[in-house]
């Protein structure tokens, strides 16, 4: 699977400011089936390492402080 | 990287974080010992219910959904009283998924609150429980001056199924609010009796269609439902083709034979839903006179369409060959 190495835009996006993954929260990245969700070893935030969402939104639905954002394309919705 | 959450084996390490100072690591224990399962983790959520921050409060409301018990039900009745309306919600999520009837004596009182959400939450926690005791109560709140309250107390009363509540429900058909008829009328489906039958029968009438429509689908599994066949053949006509499709798929379910003919008219609505149960309710009816219907949606666009058409044509033939034989 290639990963990016520039900035790119995915569809799963984490408000840093949220996320709770420094503290020890895992949930988003236990809920992903696809485990494209990891946390950060520098920031110790939750990013999306691999771009192949299902759109299947558990991470959002589960994250306990509504810091996951799933941008659905406009097709799907 | 292993989760954080499978090292929580140890109930007082949980204890230990549920005391930090950051409402984050807080709730990061609190989410552990959700998962945890252990029956053990309820006494240490029911500690957290007084918690400061609301975010905190809400996750533990949502940690105790996971477990069952009168002691769950006596800290998420606390969380449900919560003036931050995020934790009341997360509390009424929580104790909705309650099936031990233990629960029921807990939750009782709060059906008399001060507050509607917490009433309807209360009444909703009740519902799945299916204890006796809550009859009286959920009987006397079909007279809140909240349609909510009222809606909620109507599934409590639909659950415990007592052909003495069907008076109560069927007076409810003359309600103000639409959500309300909606919800007696979805009720009145289990009773065997006549009067349930005509009640539901009458709602076709309804001048919400919301209404109509559970009418026309309720009627299909009321054991008296095929008294009101003729009723449901005039929805076939209802303006909103959502009625009419009920009515065909209940009129197709009693196998009511002089329906034919007005479920054929209406195999050329647009909506491919509407034809595709109008196919399958002439295959269920299974009367030859079906047959000239279902050629005309042979070769449909939707696929759906067509492969009910051709189901409904195999039990036509069945039933003539049955007949031959």
């Amino acid at each position: 699977m290639p990963l990016a190495s520039y900035q790119t835009s995915v569809p799963v996006v984490v408000d840093d400011a949220k996320c709770i993954a420094d503290k020890g929260c895992t949930v988003c990245v236990d809920v992903c089936p696809l485990d494209v969700l990891r946390i950060s070893d520098m920031t110790k935030k939750a990013y999306m390492a691999y771009d192949e969402c299902w759109y299947c939104m558990p991470c959002e639905a589960d994250c306990p402080t509504g810091a996951v954002t799933v941008n659905i394309p406009y097709l799907l919705r | 990287m292993s989760s954080p959450f499978e090292s929580y084996d140890d109930l007082e390490d949980a204890d230990e974080r549920l005391q930090a100072a950051d409402p984050a690591e807080r709730r990061v224990a609190i989410i552990a010992l959700g998962h945890s399962g252990d029956p053990a983790a309820v006494a240490h959520l029911a500690n957290m219910v007084a918690d400061p921050d609301a975010g905190v409060r809400q996750q533990v409301a949502m940690a105790l959904g996971e477990f069952d018990g009168p002691e769950a039900a006596s800290a998420l009745v606390k969380l449900l009283v919560d003036p931050e309306r995020i934790v009341a919600a997360a509390a009424a999520d929580s104790m909705a998924e309650f099936k031990d009837p233990a629960c029921a004596a807990i939750i009782l009182p709060l059906v008399k609150h001060a507050h509607a959400f917490v009433r309807m939450g209360a009444l909703r926690a009740l519902k799945e429980l299916r204890c006796k005791d809550t009859l009286k109560p959920a009987l006397e709140a079909l007279q809140d001056s909240d349609a909510a309250v009222r809606v909620q107390a109507i599934g409590v009363i639909g659950f415990l199924k007592l052909e003495e509540s069907i008076p109560a429900l069927t007076a409810l058909i003359n309600d103000p609010d639409a959500h309300v008829r909606r919800a007696a009328v979805s009720a009145l489906a289990f009773s065997h009796m006549k009067p349930a039958a005509e009640t539901i029968t009458r709602a076709l009438r309804d001048s919400d269609w919301m209404v109509r429509e559970m009418a026309a689908e309720t009627l299909g599994l009321n054991a008296n439902g095929s008294l009101a066949a003729d009723q449901l053949i005039g929805s076939l006509g209802d303006a909103f083709w959502q009625v009419r499709l009920k009515a065909i798929r209940s009129l197709g379910k009693m196998k009511i034979e002089r329906a034919v003919r007005p479920i054929g008219n209406c195999i050329n609505h647009d909506q491919a839903n509407l034809r595709k149960e109008a196919a399958a309710a002439l295959g269920e009816i299974a009367h030859p006179d079906g047959e000239a219907f279902l050629a005309v949606i042979a070769d449909d666009l939707d696929p759906d369409v067509r492969k009910n058409a051709r189901w409904a044509l195999q039990q036509i033939a069945a039933r003539k060959a049955r007949a031959g034989a």
